[in-house]
């Protein structure tokens, strides 16, 4: 209490404080004010105030760039505002049935984004666990096994996969995986068929087994999203992975460690903020893919849990699919499900940012 | 000393440490030649000290006698070193349980941060594949702190992280931590010169301690701990732009009283590096 009031009262008298001393004041300026005042001080002994005294250009910079950081924000504030305000109507016309309601058909003035999150939500999750696993092998190899020159190369080739453009990994998906998604989804549904997330709505010991049932589905559409956001994972993992430290590493080698114990004891414990902040990343950007997955699904708007069936749709799809013929109140409705995609993304990356900044990751270890 | 923590080797006697031998070592890295044919033997329980100025190949002359110099890419090597009389860069010796056998301690505590004060010191049983139950493990836990003089400061919490101890306790549980494992050597690269005097006095305590069980090799900037510990003197010295080298060695007690070369008696008394 005492040092906070101090700094206040102090931190504008700082550039007079000769002055204050030459003129010998009454002892009450002391009481009310003892960083004012030598003989004050020495009496209460609270902390001085010091004056930093910046350099021109140090100041001149500290302006521009927390001007520059501020407009990120003012950005991202008027998404937010703009999206929000566009979504007042809708939000009242549907109210709370806007979350309920699975149909999208505003023909009939039957509008709600639930099953459109749950087809989000679908093909998020199916591009997590394929990408997952392929980033964070990709990532230890990369950072532990490969030779130097492996390693350049296997970057850059990473780098470059996250430079493909959306449309190609759609295109991609649905003209060179579809057919052979078809077959995966098959025989997971002849095999793993008796738990309902595996289920298709065919028989799939059928003579010609029914191959167009397992297009256009959330599995197809999310192996194309993986691929997508593989190599974002993969490089925040990878980057983490390296900062652990040596010494560290040399410890569980030296205590007679294979190099997958000392992978397992030093750097993945390490890393750990870098995984989930990665995967949370990669969750946002899978969440808010569009061209690809519009490319490869089959518009459906049913609640349903089973991606390898035909048919599902995701909010960004939706919006890309209706937006040319949209009325201006089916805008409005339109820019309500962009507003809760933004939100629920926003909450996605921020807790990615939260978790990554608190795990040990890149602080110092003594 | 239980059989089980040492299950590998039950053809040596369970107390006592390894002899170690180096054969005309000679080391690069790249292109750059840093030792040329150094050759130091190592007997069995004494302390040995490696001192000279930085730059003289000390540190790598040690990081080959665990095999932790062949971590750096450009790393490359010559000669032999023997461990009980075999050379344990041949290729039926496999490198894990050199590494075992032969513990090190760094310059910098290095705990595992995330771990916890036991497991910090049963970590290398984990991590080279020994199955110890509960209580071996807790008479480990106890017999190695207590060998490394930090039991009595830490048994109330071994729960808590490794992290959180003083500077001085981190290289003391490291110490421990590489005893758990029961090495024959235990090679040291200037474990003390992070830490405050009093710390360092309980690490040499502890290096007299260990000695009966463990050969130590210690690479040291302080010539009065060389003294203080070690009972054997090996003194590098590399010359501008040459490849370092033992100028002398020999007993402690020849090395700082007696020096034979000239380079020992200025280094020994401080009139350079």
């Amino acid at each position: 209490m005492a040092a906070s009031a101090d700094l206040e009262v102090g931190a504008p008298v700082s550039g007079g404080v000769l002055v204050d001393v030459e003129i010998p004041g009454p002892g009450a300026s002391a009481i009310v004010d003892p960083g004012s005042n030598l003989d004050g001080a020495a009496e209460f002994d609270a902390p001085r105030s010091i004056d930093p005294a910046l350099p021109l250009v140090d100041r001149a910079f500290h302006g521009v760039a927390r001007t520059i950081g501020l407009l990120v924000l003012v950005v991202m504030g008027s998404i937010g505002l703009f999206l929000g305000y566009q979504s007042l109507p809708t939000l009242q016309r549907y109210g709370l049935g806007f979350f309920t309601e699975s149909q999208w058909q505003p023909e009939n003035d039957v509008l709600g984004i639930s099953g459109v999150l749950v087809g989000t939500f679908t093909i998020a999750i199916v591009a997590l666990v394929i990408a997952f696993p392929l980033a964070i092998t990709t990532a230890i190899y990369i950072s532990e096994y490969a030779t130097p020159k492996i390693k350049s190369l296997l970057v850059s080739m990473v780098d470059l996969m996250a430079a493909v453009p959306s449309i190609i990994w759609g295109l991609w998906g649905f003209a060179l995986m579809q057919p052979k998604a078809a077959h995966v989804g098959h025989w997971l549904h002849t095999h793993l068929g008796f738990i309902p997330f595996f289920q298709v709505d065919t028989d799939p010991s059928a003579a010609p087994w029914a191959e167009t049932k397992y297009y256009a589905s959330a599995f197809v559409a999310g192996i194309a999203v993986a691929m997508m956001v593989l190599p974002m994972a993969a490089a925040v993992m990878r980057q983490v992975f390296a900062q652990a430290p040596i010494g560290e590493r040399e410890a569980a080698l030296a205590l007679g460690s294979t190099k997958w114990g000392m992978i397992r004891t030093v750097v993945l414990p390490f890393g750990k903020g870098g995984i989930i902040g990665g995967t949370m990343l990669s969750m946002g950007r899978a969440l808010g893919e569009t061209i690809a997955v519009v490319l490869i699904i089959s518009p459906a708007f049913d609640i349903k849990f089973r991606p390898l069936e035909i048919g599902t749709e995701s909010v960004s799809a939706l919006i890309a699919g209706r937006f040319g013929e949209a009325t201006s109140a089916q805008l409005s409705a339109l820019l309500t499900a962009g507003f809760v995609l933004f939100i629920i993304t926003l909450v996605i990356n921020t807790l990615a940012a939260m978790i990554v900044a608190r795990s040990r990751s890149g602080a110092s270890t003594d | 000393m239980t059989a089980v923590a040492r299950p590998l080797d039950s053809d040596r006697p369970l107390i006592g440490g390894g002899s170690l031998e180096a054969r005309e070592i000679s080391a690069w890295f790249g292109t750059n030649k840093v030792l040329e044919r150094v050759s130091l033997e190592m007997p069995a329980n004494t302390v040995t000290a490696l001192i000279g100025p930085s730059g003289c190949g000390k540190s790598t002359f040690l990081r080959i006698l665990n095999r932790m110099h062949e971590l750096v890419s450009s790393a490359q090597l010559n000669g032999k070193v023997l461990l009980d009389g075999h050379d344990i860069y041949d290729s039926g010796h496999r490198i894990t349980e050199t590494r075992k056998r032969i513990g090190m301690v760094f310059q910098k505590p290095n705990p595992f941060p995330a771990m916890s004060i036991a497991d910090n010191v049963t970590a290398g049983l984990k991590l080279s594949g020994v199955k110890t139950s509960r209580s071996e493990r807790e008479e480990i836990i106890e017999r190695s702190l207590t060998r490394a003089g930090l039991w009595k400061e830490v048994q109330d919490r071994l729960k808590q992280p490794g992290a959180a101890l003083s500077g001085g306790q981190q290289q003391r549980l490291c110490i421990a931590r590489s005893l758990a494992v029961d090495p024959e050597v235990l090679l040291m690269d200037e474990p003390c010169s992070a830490l405050d005097p009093t710390s360092t006095r309980r690490v040499e305590e502890t290096i007299h301690e260990i000695r009966e069980q463990v050969t130590v090799v210690i690479v040291t900037h302080n010539m009065q701990q060389a003294a203080r510990v070690s009972q054997q003197c090996a003194f590098f010295l590399a010359e501008q732009g040459t490849p370092g080298g033992i100028v002398e060695s020999g007993l402690t007690e020849q090395i700082f009283n007696n020096p034979q070369d000239p380079r020992t008696a200025d280094y020994v008394n401080g009139r350079f590096g």
